[in-house]
């Protein structure tokens, strides 16, 4: 038998308790349910007060007994009650409590006051509101954290564009002292001060071009030179780096086909993408297998570029990276270059598409073959030349002509000296449009321009060059390169400040 | 303390002092979006590191600070999603602050890990509430200070706010107030 509650007792569990006797009328009632009903209720009828909806008042005590579920609406007030019936001889304890709709909550009508302490739905209710309000908040907060994203994303673009900017100034400076150093050495006798002189200068500038190409590299920039190189030179020469790169369990074999075709590629994107394939390669070898990375030229992969269109009588080089690994699916082949999707669990899925884009960028392109089980061979193509049988250089001096467009008085003055000095015969141009005037006059062999120029820029005066005189080889120079993708497959880039050595390099090569 | 507190601040600050103040005090105490998450809990310290700010930026001691920043806390929860909750708590000063703990209970329940203080109405009559607030955290006084200036303001109440005792744990208050509606 449990303790008999004082009425005090019963409202602090039940603050919406009602009393009704045998004769239907109120002989107690909770503190927050008598607010809603007149001043002196007790004595009334309870049907005067409230309706019960799932039982007729007349039968209540007829008809229920023990204990029943009970549902009333008070009358006059947009209220109502539920809970439990617990009859007893002398009437019916209504154990009922508010049902708390969310418009009762919002404005008021009911509060806290008006239910017990331990009512669960009253906690539940406060928690869902609660977690309404975080959430809105939250949302807010994401909201907040994209602007941030994108001001901070727009920030670094600028920073990296001023960085460019200040790259490519510095560079066309450190291009003026470095050429105009060298013009003091061509001058000057061995050993005596001008010469050392001017070796300080010379070195100083090579220190400042480091410093600059820290400023490429946070415009993004890269800042090999795009040159015409062999590529079997390349695999051969990081052999050991590829090695490494497959393991110890995975064997890495050579098999290089191509020494007499050569491509024009920055040598460090070319090696890039191939470690990211190697290493695509290696990671479906858990536990060791072969890897074969081979090279040809010419017609030997011809009937596998037909995707490609046309191929004239352009050369290609194929470069070939094959491994005995579990093999990709369908499914996984379709989507394998997509930007950001990867089949491994930490990959980035930037790999195999970067790869794709420095390829595109070069004129090339990609192919993946693959079998479940078997292993996947990835083809890499690049438009090639074919080096003569006598090795012999096409651009000789004393009978190629340069048309040399530079913007800068002082470097142009300089690279004209030199060049003439080793015995080029080279036209000078101030500005883009200048080149073309003298594009319209003359047949020349080699291009050789600056890429950022008032007015007609260098990228614009060889797109034209190349359409009037195809046979045009283009040289761009520059310490900034705004617009890479702008620039022609085969066409070579010279970083500034211009080396003298890789400038003739690139002039006879 | 969680981070609606800090949101809360916020927002004061870019009402009475605009944008340029707040972002001056994000940059200064390098704190952005990520120190405002409502229901995150931060370190005491950054909540009164960013407290401090604020009450120079205001021209205010910590103190005065921390009874404006009471009284804004109430006009804070009433504008925004919280303001239902706050009309359910109580539709009176006395009913408010009696219900208080419960309100704090669901606030607990739906961020775990805040510490909250507990109001206790220790005596209550027309015109006269004394509260005994108990917080294991120390020098929010002024704060609950003008949390009380703060909820008779919502009230349409005039009174005065007193501290009648003190303990290592726990304030006493004196509420003395007279309802306008």
């Amino acid at each position: 038998m449990l303790t008999n509650f004082t009425q005090t007792q019963i409202d602090g569990l039940l603050p919406a308790f009602l009393h009704i006797n045998r004769g239907l009328e109120i002989t107690a009632v909770g503190s927050a349910i008598s607010r809603y009903l007149p001043q002196d209720y007790i004595g009334m009828h309870c049907a005067e007060l409230f309706s019960i909806n799932n039982c007729e008042i007349g039968h209540f005590f007829r008809e229920w007994q023990g204990v029943k579920p009970i549902q009333i609406d008070l009358r006059n007030h947009d209220l109502s009650l539920n809970g439990t019936a617990v009859f007893h001889e002398d009437g019916c304890l209504l154990a009922i409590r508010f049902v708390l709709s969310e418009k009762a909550f919002a404005n008021g009508s009911l509060n806290l006051s008006d239910f017990g302490h331990s009512d669960p739905v009253v906690l539940n209710t406060m928690l869902i509101v609660l977690q309404k309000a975080m959430l809105e908040d939250a949302h807010a907060t994401v909201l907040e954290l994209a602007r941030e994203r994108e001001s901070s994303a727009d920030t670094f673009s600028r920073t990296s564009k001023v960085a460019g900017y200040m790259a490519h100034d510095f560079n066309n400076l450190l291009s003026i002292i470095q050429l105009n150093a060298d013009r003091l050495l061509r001058l000057a006798k061995p050993n005596d001060t001008t010469t050392k002189l001017a070796n300080i200068i010379h070195e100083t500038a090579c220190r400042g071009a480091q410093a600059t190409a820290s400023l490429m590299a946070l415009s993004q920039q890269r800042t090999g030179t795009l040159n015409l190189i062999s590529v079997d030179n390349i695999i051969k020469e990081n052999f050991s780096i590829l090695n490494s790169v497959v393991g110890s369990k995975v064997k890495l074999s050579l098999n290089l086909a191509a020494e007499k075709y050569k491509c024009v590629v920055e040598s460090n994107e070319l090696l890039s993408a191939i470690i990211n394939l190697l290493i695509n390669a290696r990671d479906t070898l858990p536990n060791g297998g072969n890897i074969s990375l081979s090279t040809a030229g010419g017609s030997e992969f011809s009937g596998e570029r037909s995707h490609m269109g046309p191929v004239g009588d352009r050369n290609f080089l194929s470069i070939r990276v094959t491994d005995n690994g579990i093999g990709m699916s369908n499914a996984l082949l379709s989507r394998a270059f997509e930007p950001r999707f990867s089949s491994k669990p930490n990959g980035t899925g930037l790999g195999l598409a970067s790869v794709r884009n420095f390829l595109v960028e070069r004129g090339g392109d990609v192919r993946l073959e693959s079998k479940i089980g078997k292993g996947t061979t990835v083809h890499l193509h690049l438009p090639a030349q074919f080096d003569t049988a006598d090795g012999g250089l096409p651009n000789k001096p004393n009978t190629t002509r340069i048309l040399l467009a530079e913007d800068e008085p002082y470097a142009l003055e300089a690279m004209a000296e030199m060049l003439e000095a080793e015995g080029y015969i080279v036209s000078s141009c101030q500005s883009g449009e200048e080149a073309l005037e003298a594009l319209e006059q003359e047949t020349y062999d080699i291009l050789l321009t600056d890429i950022v120029m008032p007015g007609l820029n260098g990228t614009e005066v060889a797109h034209r060059a190349t359409a009037n005189q195809p046979a045009i080889k283009v040289i761009l120079m520059s310490g900034y390169v705004p617009d890479r993708a702008s620039l022609q497959p085969g066409w070579r880039l010279l970083r500034k400040p211009i080396d003298k050595a890789e400038l003739l390099q690139l002039i006879s090569g | 303390m969680y981070g609606m507190i800090h949101r809360a601040m916020r927002e004061m600050v870019l009402e009475k002092l605009g944008e340029e103040v707040w972002l001056a005090i994000e940059n200064r105490l390098k704190i952005g979006p990520t120190e405002l998450l409502t229901s995150m809990v931060y370190d005491d310290a950054l909540t009164f590191e960013i407290m401090a700010d604020v009450a120079s930026r205001f021209d205010l001691t910590v103190d005065e600070c921390l009874t404006e920043f009471g009284q804004y806390w109430v006009k804070y929860a009433e504008k925004g999603s919280l303001s239902s909750i706050m009309n359910f708590t109580g539709q009176n000063l006395a009913d408010f602050i009696l219900n208080l703990d419960r309100l704090h209970l669901a606030v607990s329940s739906a961020m775990p890990g805040t510490r909250l203080p507990s109001f206790t109405t220790l005596h209550k009559e027309d015109g006269y509430l004394s509260v005994e607030y108990r917080s294991d955290r120390m020098g929010m006084e002024k704060f609950v200070y003008g949390l009380f200036l703060g909820l008779m303001a919502r009230f349409g109440a005039l009174g005065q706010v007193a501290v009648a005792s003190r303990g290592e744990k726990f304030i006493v208050f004196d509420i003395r107030y007279q309802d306008r509606r």
